[in-house]
C-alpha cells in the first residue's frame, strides 16, 4: 500500500513534513471542532450532494470534505499535467476522427465493430466540425496511484464530467476552516476556473459583433449536480437555462427573456446526448431543445462538450487510448493505462472468468460506479453472478487488474486519523489550447479498505493542493510599496468639545 | 429637526457602514492570501501592509512584512477597543449614538443594534479573528444588513432616515473610493508595466471582492476582471448599489428629501457638482493612467461636500478644521 503523505517507516514524506507538524500543532479536538463548523457551512451555503437511499429516497447531505489535504509536489503534478494534455489531444483527435475522416478505424487501430456499437457513439454527428475542432471542451480523467506509487489512468470523461464546483468550494471552505495548514505552503489556485471556462466558451462560439452569449444548460433542479450548474453559472456571470428557456427558430438558437428572444451563441450544456434534441435523437426526452442539432450542425451555436463525444468516454475504447497517442502524437503516453480486458476477446474472456476473484469487472457504458464488481473483495456468490452476467453479453463488460488505490491519512467519525483509499480527477478545459487546473477533486473512500470513492456511494473527498515551484510559502521580495498617502478616517462631526463651544458661542 | 439629532443619526449611518466595509475588507484579504487568487504570489493584495494607510495611517515605508502585518491588523481593525476605527469601535460608536436616537429610529432597530453591540463583546469574539474570522466578518455583515433591513420595514421614510441614509451612503462612498486608491495607485514612471499591469489586475479581483462586488461585476460586465474595468465598474456603475456613483446619487436622493430648500443648499450644490464631474468623467472616458489621479480629485470633492454638509446641517457655522485621527 502506498501513501501519499507517509513513508514505509510512517513518518513523513519530505513535501508533507511541514503539513503533519501543522497537524500536530493544530491538535485533534481543533481539527473536530472544526469538522463540525464545516457541516453547518455547507449546509448553510447549500453545498450539498444528493444521494439515493437503498429505499430509492434521496437525501441531501453536506459534501463530505475531508479536512487533512492531499499533497501534490510541484515536479510530479509537471509531469502529470502533461500527461493529462496529451490523453485530451487524443481524445479529441479521435472523436474529430470517429464522425470524421475516421482513418483510425480504416488503419485499424481501433476497431470498426467496437466503435460503432458504443452507446455513446451519436451517428447524428457525422460530418459535423465544430469551431476550432474542439469536441471536448471539458473533461475530467480519473487517476490512481498504484501499490508502488505509479500514477495510472483509470478512465476518461469526456461526456459531462462533474466535481469541479467541490473543487472550488473545498478550497474556499479549507481556507475557512483550518487556515494554520496554509501558512506554511504556498498552493496553486483554483479559483480562476470559471474564468477560464468562460473565455474558452467564448472562444468557440461562432462570430459576430459584440460579445458572445454563454449559457449554461441545466436538466433543473433535480439533477444531482445541479449545485454545480448553479455553481458555474453564477461563478460565471451567465444565465443558467433549461430546455423549456431555449428555442431554436431557423437553425439558429435562442433564449426567451421578457425582452424577446435573443440569440446565444454558446451552450455549456450539462445535459446527456441522446436528450438533447428529440426531433433527431431520443424523440421521448422532455430535456431536449427541437431543432438543437441542426443549429449545431450548421455552425450557428457551439456547444460544449460537442453532442457525440461519449464515443471516447467509453471504457472499451479507454483500452486503446495508449494506441490513439501513438497515432495521432506520435508520442509515448505518459500516463499508463491500467491493464484492460476485453471480454468480446475469447482468449481474455477465458483468462478473465478464471481470475474472477482477483480481478475489477466494470460495464462499459456506465458512470458514478454503478455496477462495478470488486473481484478481491466479493463473495462467491457474487463470483457466480458476475459469471452469469458476462457470459451473457460479454461485449458489455470490461476487466482491469484491481489497483491497491494509494491512501492518504484521513478524519474518521472516531477516533484517531487513519489511511483512506483516495484516486483523483484533475479536470482539464480545451478552448484554444489545453489548460489543466492544479489539482482536482481528490476523492476518498470513507470505508476502511474500501476503495469505492463515489460520493453517490458514500465516497468523501479532500482539497488537493498542487505545491508552486519551491513548495514553501516564502516571504516573498517586498514590493516597492509606495501607497497614496490618504486622510485620516474621520471620528463624529464635532466632538462633544466643538459642540459645546457652539453652544457657549450660541449663548453669548 | 434638532442638529444634534441629525449629526447622530449621520453618525450612525456612517459607523455601521465603516464597520461592514471594514468586515468585508478583511475577509476577502484573508480569502484572497489564502486561495491565492493568481498565480503569482507577489500580485495577491490589497496588501496587509496597505490597509492601514487606507484607514488613513501615515505611510512610511518600513511597513512591516504581510505575515506579521496580518495578525497585527486584523487585531487592530477587529477587536481592538481602543483603535476608534475597528470593527467593535464602529459598533459600539453606533449604538452609543443609537442610545440618545432611540425615539427616532424604530425600536427594531434599537433592538438588533443593541443585540450586536453585546453579542461582539461575548468573550469568544476576542479569540475568533485568529481562527476563524470568516464566521466572525460574516456575522457582522450580517447584524449590519439586518439593522438595515430593519430601517426600510420599521422606519417611517421621513427627514431622520434621510440622515441615516446619508451617513451611509457618505461612508461606502469614501470607502470604496479608498479602497479603489490603495489598490490601484499611480503608476510611476519608472515601473516596469509589464511586471505591474498584471499584478493591478491580480488587485482587481480582491477589491472586487472586497466590496462584494464580484458576482455584480460577472453578471453586468463583458470584460474579464482586470484593472481597468473594475475601476470604472466600482466608480460609475450606475446599477451597482455600492459603486461611488450609485452611493453620491443615493445621498443626493437623500439629501434633497431632507432639506427644505434643497435649490438654494450649499451641500447639495456642491453634490451636484460632484455628481456631474462624475457623469462628465464618464463620457470622457479618460486614459488608464490618469484614474489614480481621479479616484484622489473625487475624494477630495467628497471630503468638502462632507464638510458642508457637517457645517450646513449640523452646525450652521464652521466648526473649524477637524483633526483627523490616525491609526496605529
Amino acid at each position: 500500500m502506498y501513501d501519499e503523505l507517509l513513508n514505509e517507516d510512517g513518518g513523513p514524506r519530505e513535501h508533507a513534513r511541514r503539513l503533519i507538524d501543522s497537524l500536530n500543532r493544530l491538535g485533534h479536538e481543533r481539527l473536530l471542532s472544526s469538522a463540525e463548523r464545516r457541516d453547518a457551512i455547507f449546509l448553510q451555503q447549500g453545498i450539498t450532494f444528493d444521494t439515493y437511499g437503498p429505499d430509492g429516497e434521496t437525501r441531501d447531505r453536506p459534501f463530505p470534505l475531508d479536512l487533512i489535504p492531499r499533497l501534490i509536489p510541484h515536479d510530479e503534478w509537471r509531469q502529470l499535467e502533461r500527461g493529462i494534455r496529451q490523453r485530451v489531444l487524443a481524445l479529441n483527435r479521435f472523436v474529430a476522427d470517429v464522425y470524421g475522416a475516421a482513418e483510425v478505424l480504416r488503419d485499424g487501430v481501433v476497431p470498426w465493430e467496437l466503435v460503432t456499437t458504443r452507446a455513446g457513439f451519436l451517428r447524428e454527428a457525422h460530418g459535423i466540425e465544430p469551431p476550432g475542432g474542439v469536441w471536448c471542451h471539458v473533461s475530467g480523467c480519473d487517476l490512481v496511484r498504484d501499490s508502488d506509487g505509479t500514477w495510472r489512468a483509470l478512465e476518461d470523461n469526456v461526456r459531462v464530467p462533474s466535481g469541479i464546483s467541490y473543487v472550488l468550494e473545498n478550497r474556499a471552505a479549507m481556507s475557512r476552516l483550518v487556515p494554520e495548514l496554509f501558512d506554511e505552503y504556498a498552493v496553486r489556485p483554483v479559483s480562476d476556473y470559471p474564468e477560464g471556462l468562460l473565455s474558452a466558451l467564448r472562444s468557440i462560439a461562432p462570430g459576430g459583433a459584440g460579445t458572445p452569449t454563454v449559457v449554461v444548460w441545466t436538466p433543473g433542479p433535480a439533477n444531482s449536480a445541479y449545485f454545480e450548474h448553479a455553481f458555474l453559472a453564477r461563478r460565471m456571470g451567465v444565465e443558467l437555462v433549461q430546455a423549456g428557456d431555449l428555442v431554436v427558430r431557423d437553425a439558429t438558437c435562442y433564449l426567451r427573456t421578457t425582452t424577446g428572444l435573443a440569440r446565444v451563441d454558446a451552450i455549456y450544456r450539462r445535459v446527456d446526448d441522446a436528450f438533447i434534441d428529440p426531433l433527431e435523437l431520443r424523440p421521448d426526452s422532455l430535456l431536449g431543445v427541437p431543432g438543437l442539432m441542426r443549429a449545431f450542425r450548421e455552425g450557428n451555436v457551439a456547444i460544449a462538450n460537442a453532442p457525440g463525444t461519449g464515443v471516447a468516454d467509453d471504457k472499451a475504447i479507454y483500452h486503446y487510448v495508449p494506441e490513439m497517442i501513438r497515432y495521432y502524437l506520435a508520442e509515448e503516453p505518459l500516463i499508463e493505462n491500467v491493464p484492460t480486458y476485453l471480454l468480446s476477446d475469447p482468449d481474455q474472456r477465458e483468462f478473465v472468468l478464471e481470475n474472477l476473484d482477483k480481478l475489477v469487472v466494470k460495464p462499459t457504458g456506465e458512470s458514478g460506479g454503478a455496477g462495478v464488481f470488486v473481484g478481491p473483495t466479493a463473495g462467491p456468490e457474487d463470483v457466480a453472478e458476475q459469471r452469469r452476467l458476462v457470459e451473457m453479453n460479454p461485449a458489455r463488460w470490461i476487466a482491469q487488474d484491481t489497483v491497491w488505490l494509494s491512501t492518504v491519512p484521513t478524519m474518521c467519525e472516531r477516533g484517531p486519523l487513519a489511511p483512506r483509499h483516495v484516486d483523483l480527477r484533475p479536470f482539464a478545459v480545451f478552448g484554444e489550447s489545453v489548460w489543466v487546473v492544479p489539482g482536482g477533486l481528490t476523492r476518498v473512500a470513507m470505508r476502511e479498505g474500501s476503495m469505492i470513492v463515489n460520493s453517490s456511494r458514500g465516497g468523501g473527498s479532500k482539497d488537493t493542493w498542487v505545491l508552486a515551484e519551491d513548495g514553501a510559502r516564502e516571504p516573498a521580495e517586498p514590493d516597492p510599496f509606495n501607497p497614496p498617502t490618504m486622510p485620516g478616517l474621520r471620528q463624529f462631526g464635532w466632538t462633544e468639545q466643538e459642540r459645546q463651544q457652539q453652544q457657549a458661542r450660541q449663548g453669548r | 429637526m434638532l442638529a444634534r439629532i441629525a449629526n447622530d443619526l449621520y453618525w450612525l449611518g456612517r459607523h455601521l457602514v465603516r464597520a461592514e466595509h471594514t468586515a468585508r475588507m478583511l475577509d476577502a484579504l484573508f480569502q484572497a492570501e489564502l486561495e491565492a487568487l493568481t498565480e503569482d504570489p507577489s500580485s495577491v493584495a490589497i496588501s496587509w501592509r496597505s490597509v492601514p494607510v487606507l484607514m488613513g495611517a501615515g505611510s512610511e515605508n518600513g511597513a512591516p512584512a504581510d505575515a506579521e502585518a496580518r495578525e497585527a491588523v486584523t487585531r487592530q481593525l477587529t477587536t481592538d477597543e481602543r483603535n476608534p476605527v475597528s470593527i467593535v469601535s464602529c459598533v459600539t460608536a453606533a449604538r452609543e449614538e443609537a442610545r440618545t436616537l432611540r425615539d427616532t429610529i424604530s425600536t427594531e432597530m434599537w433592538e438588533a443594534l443593541n443585540k450586536f453591540f453585546l453579542e461582539l463583546h461575548e468573550p469568544s469574539v476576542g479569540t475568533s479573528p485568529r481562527t476563524g474570522p470568516h464566521s466572525l466578518y460574516a456575522f457582522v455583515k450580517e447584524r449590519c444588513a439586518l439593522f438595515w433591513g430593519l430601517s426600510l420595514s420599521t422606519m417611517q421614510r421621513d427627514e431622520a432616515r434621510s440622515f441615516l441614509i446619508a451617513g451611509g451612503r457618505t461612508e461606502a462612498a469614501d470607502m470604496v473610493l479608498r479602497m479603489l486608491r490603495v489598490a490601484l495607485p499611480p503608476i510611476r514612471p519608472a515601473e516596469d508595466s509589464s511586471r505591474e499591469l498584471p499584478r493591478r489586475d491580480g488587485n482587481a479581483l480582491a477589491l472586487l471582492r472586497a466590496v462584494g462586488g464580484t458576482q455584480a461585476y460577472m453578471r453586468s460586465a463583458a470584460a474579464p476582471p482586470n484593472a481597468e474595468p473594475v475601476a470604472w465598474f466600482l466608480l460609475l456603475d450606475d446599477d451597482f448599489p455600492e459603486s461611488v456613483a450609485a452611493s453620491a446619487e443615493a445621498l443626493h436622493r437623500s439629501l434633497t428629501r431632507a432639506d427644505p430648500q434643497p435649490e438654494v443648499s450649499p451641500p447639495i450644490l456642491r453634490l451636484r457638482r460632484l455628481i456631474a464631474d462624475l457623469e462628465l468623467r464618464r463620457h470622457a472616458r479618460i486614459a488608464y493612467e490618469e484614474l489614480p489621479g481621479a479616484f484622489r480629485e473625487i475624494q477630495d470633492e467628497l471630503h468638502q461636500v462632507e464638510r458642508e454638509i457637517e457645517r450646513h446641517y449640523f452646525t450652521r457655522e464652521a466648526p473649524g478644521e477637524l483633526t483627523p485621527l490616525r491609526v496605529q
